[in-house]
């Protein structure tokens, strides 16, 4: 309560001053009065006891400048004193302020747009409780295919949920395709089947309805589905009854049951989620990885204790069922890290490019405050004779940085709202609507307060380098001297400690940025295997109900490939089930090598199965690596034919060849008929986040028709003109046909690295503005340092100097410090490269040709922003120089 | 006369607190008691007396309050708070260990 008191003592002798005052005065007044009284009570006369009672009583201002300092009123006025001086300071000189504040709010800006990123999408890119807790589990059987290839077997996955003491709830679900008929027709619609627990685990309740049943998972008591908010927007008008109404899926008649909240999303947008019924023999399957695993650990349960649970339980495992599970371990990631694996290093990474930015800015603040400063030496020293102690000139600068800084803040906070709301709109949604957490992004309190503190640090960094720049003010020599002021040894080398951390920042960002983007470009090439300029995709959905048998598939997409072949301009025109970068990755599925039975059912061999059309092989321009491609010949009725990818002959076929071998879709002994290998074409990486490129197995259209493909056509020229021809094409041979997501490959492929192109570009941006700002700070300091040596160098010049030694002895001086700054940054960047290497996609590799091409650019910078201030310095005329001062 | 660095830092502060603990008093009373009390040894300026009454006050130890004095008029009388009281007494003991000290010091060596 004390504290309390106090302050209120020292707001009213702040607010209400003049009472305060008044009441001094008085109560010394009443002293004075006293002493007089006894004065005359002593006998003195009372103009006697008057006059002694002054003289005793000493200077009244005296005693009142003591109690304000008692009452703790001065270091406050002091300190308002020192705020109104420094906005008078940024009004009076406009150019020095608006630049101030510019440079710094850009480095606080970025600094705080880079935060709301990583605000949104790792600190909260799910507002499920307790998301820490929440793991993937799957196991490993010793080739990691990625994060949306890790499984579990069902049989296992019970096992696991049974006996284990470790997780507070453990669930599973598999992705599904389904027909969902509506009226006349059958589209189709990626679903979720889940464990009747799987929104228990999340902790998620619906926005309507109710959650599944453990009944629900019954085979035969399944057909209820939970409507997604988006799905029940567009597909059901915000009908608000339609809880209880029934769909077709699959031809099965599902009741509605609950609508999930808005930004429930997970595990990916989804249209709907149904139970996952298993069968007994499905339920009892170990030989199959077949379902997602996700749990929830127990409080109190680390993810080490938890890692080294699922070992031992893979290990019972491994030893009660040989047959299906030797060699395989179960894994866990923690689900934020499953999300994040590829983004969190690079959001790090920008988050301290931003820092080293802010740096760079504030480094030429401080820069542009000691030139200011030794025009104001006068002044300061001025203040030191007059008492101000170094406490108090250090309270001046800080708070004077202070109201630079909070100004730059206030530009920054101001802007903030819609460079952030930039930075989000500025991906395409389709390919955000993947990244959970992306709506997130905007200023909210933590960005504020993140701001705010940038804000004050900076104000208050600035502040000390200042007192750092002018400490050791000696009134006595500086008053005495004439002119614009000196630098002392002292300052040069805090501003020469300037330069050097300037270039060192700004060649480890550059290289930085250069790798980042180097990277990227690679990962942009990084679906090898095929071209994609000049090729256009447009996907089809041919209705259940007109095309009801293989026959009429088969006669309708013939028709369009012939149709869209012929068109001119056109050179290649295709189908395939899965184009590459669709974001969404290929059908897997097992199969079986003709007289080769797996040995342990674990083993069954796993692929990507595509569907293709003859030509999509030149379509794309996969090349082919043996054998032939598919051909018309391969139709309906001809032998069941295959091509794989290299990699899949490389795989199962090491030591002899692959064509001629036959392969079956699933177990040996199911019905699918054996499918003869008559070519293997080069690797395709589908997926830019894929980490390997998957085994392929291409089945031709014509022996598998699908009713949902996409068109792809190879043009000459600008593939987009012939888009509506392909339109005109399809309505022709069916007008109740419409194309959908007709784009170029190109504009795919871009739009699905998206995520990490803006990365690249605020890298890039980054990189620039390190550039410019120690480019500007570097000739700052050299051309003021130049400049104050005009008076020595036309001495030099009159006493006969070579104006080219001149020239040779400030290069000289420039290339000093830079070469300083430079040596100490090349092993920090060579190390800072090696970590990135083996952080980012394995992508990003130390690149000496990057490391030297800046390092040389630097130099270059520090040449020419010493040679234009020598070469104005020298070209000046002795007899002018000597005089200048 | 006594200026406040002739005596041990804070004596000064501990003087006033103890001669206000009974009642609450104006500055120039408090001066005044001192004086009588030390037998004129200790005589307290104004000029250290109303600086170290304000930054009691602003520490919260003393509290102020405008009264009419014995002559009429009006006064600043102060008097301890509740904090100020648990504050003489540590300081008081304070005191007395430190000067208990010095004594054995200055009677020994």
């Amino acid at each position: 309560m004390r504290w309390l008191k106090s302050v209120s003592n020292r707001l009213r002798s702040l607010f209400r001053k003049s009472a305060v005052e008044q009441e001094t005065v008085q109560e010394l007044q009443f002293h004075l009065e006293r002493q007089i009284a006894t004065g005359i009570a002593a006998g003195l006369s009372p103009e006697e006891a008057r006059r002694t009672g002054l003289l005793d009583f000493g200077g009244v201002e005296q005693f009142k400048e003591e109690c304000r300092e008692a009452r703790g009123v001065n270091r406050i006025e002091s300190l308002l004193a020192d705020l109104r001086y420094g906005f008078r300071t940024l009004r009076k000189s406009p150019g020095f302020a608006i630049v101030s504040v510019l440079t710094l709010a850009l480095g606080i800006g970025a600094n705080s747009a880079i935060f709301s990123m990583v605000n949104a999408l790792l600190l909260r890119p799910y507002n499920f409780r307790n998301l820490d807790s929440l793991i993937r589990v799957w196991e490993d059987r010793g080739i990691d295919e990625g994060y949306d290839a890790r499984y579990i077997a069902p049989a296992d996955a019970e096992d696991l949920h049974s006996t284990n003491g470790i997780f507070e709830g453990m669930t599973t679900y598999s992705f599904q395709s389904f027909g969902l008929g509506t009226e006349g027709d059958v589209q189709p619609i990626l679903g979720c089947r889940v464990s009747a627990n799987f929104f228990d685990v999340l902790a998620v309740s619906p926005a309507a309805g109710r959650l599944f049943t453990a009944t629900e998972e019954q085979p035969g008591a399944d057909q209820v589905a939970i409507l997604s908010f988006g799905s029940w927007q567009r597909r059901f008008g915000d009908d608000p009854q339609v809880l209880g109404k029934t769909i077709s899926l699959n031809g099965r008649v599902y009741t509605i049951v609950a609508i999930m909240p808005k930004d429930f999303d997970y595990p990916v947008p989804v249209e709907l989620w149904v139970p996952l019924a298993l069968t007994p023999a499905e339920k009892a399957d170990r030989s199959q990885l077949s379902l997602n695993a996700l749990a929830r650990l127990k409080t109190g349960v680390s993810v080490s204790q938890a890692r080294a649970e699922l070992a031992s339980f893979s290990h019972r495992l491994e030893l009660e069922y040989p047959m299906t599970n030797a060699g395989r371990a179960t894994t866990l990631l923690q689900l934020r890290k499953e999300l994040y694996m590829f983004t969190l290093p690079l959001f790090l990474l920008l988050q301290a490019a931003a820092g080293f930015v802010l740096l760079l800015a504030c480094a030429n603040l401080a820069n542009l405050v000691f030139a200011r400063m030794i025009g104001r030496q006068r002044e300061i020293a001025l203040r030191a004779a007059l008492g101000a102690g170094r406490g108090r000139l250090g309270q001046l600068f800080v708070s004077e940085a202070l109201v630079y800084s909070t100004a730059a803040g206030v530009v920054a906070i101001a802007t903030s709202f819609a460079n952030v709301r930039a930075l989000r709109t500025s991906i395409p949604v389709s390919w955000t609507k993947w990244v959970p957490g992306w709506d997130g992004i905007r200023v909210d309190g933590n960005v504020l307060v993140f701001t705010i503190l940038a804000t004050l640090g900076v104000g208050i960094f600035l502040g000390l380098v200042t007192i750092l720049h002018t400490s050791r003010v000696e009134p006595n020599k500086t008053l005495k001297e004439t002119g614009t002021g000196t630098v002392t040894p002292a300052k040069r080398r805090v501003r020469s400690a300037l330069v050097v951390a300037q270039v060192m920042i700004a060649l480890i960002l550059l290289v930085c940025a250069g790798q980042t983007i180097q990277g990227l470009v690679r990962l942009a090439s990084a679906y090898q295997g095929f071209e994609t300029a000049s090729v256009l995709r447009a996907e089809i959905s041919l209705p259940q109900k007109i095309y009801s048998d293989n026959v009429k598939i088969t006669n309708f997409y013939q028709q369009v490939l012939r149709g869209a072949a012929s068109l001119p301009g056109v050179q290649h025109a295709s189908l395939v089930t899965d184009p590459p970068a669709s974001n969404v990755d290929n059908e897997t599925t097992f199969f079986s090598i003709e007289g080769r039975p797996a040995l342990k059912a674990s083993e069954a061999p796993s692929a990507d199965l595509q569907i293709a059309s003859p030509d999509f092989f030149g379509t794309l321009k996969i090349s082919s690596v043996g054998g032939r491609a598919f051909s018309d010949a391969d139709s309906a009725g001809a032998a069941r034919v295959a091509i794989i990818s290299r990699g899949m002959a490389a795989r199962f076929w090491p030591k002899d060849d692959a064509l001629g071998r036959r392969i079956k879709l699933g177990a040996q002994d199911s019905s699918e008929p054996w499918l003869t290998i008559v070519g293997v074409v080069s690797d395709v990486r589908q997926n830019w986040w894929n980490p390997i490129t998957r085994p392929v197995i291409y089945k031709p259209f014509a022996q598998s028709p699908q009713r949902s493909m996409t068109l792809l056509l190879r043009a000459t020229s600008n593939p987009t003109s012939c888009a509506s021809a392909v339109r005109d094409v399809v309505q022709q041979i069916d007008s109740g046909i419409a194309l959908r997501g007709v784009n170029t490959l190109e504009e795919e492929v871009a739009d699905s690295i998206a995520i990490v192109r803006i990365m690249g570009i605020l890298m890039g941006i980054f990189g620039l503005l390190a550039l410019a700002l120690s480019s500007i700070g570097v000739y700052g300091v050299l051309s003021e340092s130049v400049a104050q040596r005009t008076h020595e160098i036309g001495i030099r010049l009159a006493l006969g100097a070579n104006p080219r030694d001149l020239m040779s002895l400030i290069l000289a001086q420039a290339l000093k410090l830079t070469g300083i700054g430079l040596a100490i940054a090349v092993p920090c960047a060579i190390a800072i490269s090696r970590a990135m290497a083996s952080l980012i996609f394995g992508v990003v590799s130390l690149d000496f040709s990057i490391l030297g091409g800046f390092t040389a650019l630097l130099l270059f910078v520090a040449l020419g922003a010493g040679y234009l201030p020598a070469r104005r310095a020298i070209g000046v005329d002795p007899v002018v120089s000597l005089r200048y001062e | 006369m006594s200026k406040p660095t002739d005596l041990v830092q804070g004596t000064l502060d501990l003087l006033i607190l103890k001669t206000i603990a009974l009642e609450s008093m104006h500055g120039w009373a408090i001066a005044q008691r001192i004086r009588q009390v030390s037998k004129d040894v200790l005589q307290v300026n104004q000029g250290a007396l109303y600086p170290a009454l304000h930054r009691l006050e602003q520490q919260g130890w003393i509290e102020a309050e405008w009264g009419e004095s014995e002559n009429n008029r009006r006064a600043k009388y102060y008097s301890l708070t509740k904090s100020g009281k648990k504050y003489l007494q540590s300081e008081q003991a304070n005191w007395e260990r430190l000067a208990a000290a010095i004594g054995l010091v200055l009677k020994t060596a």
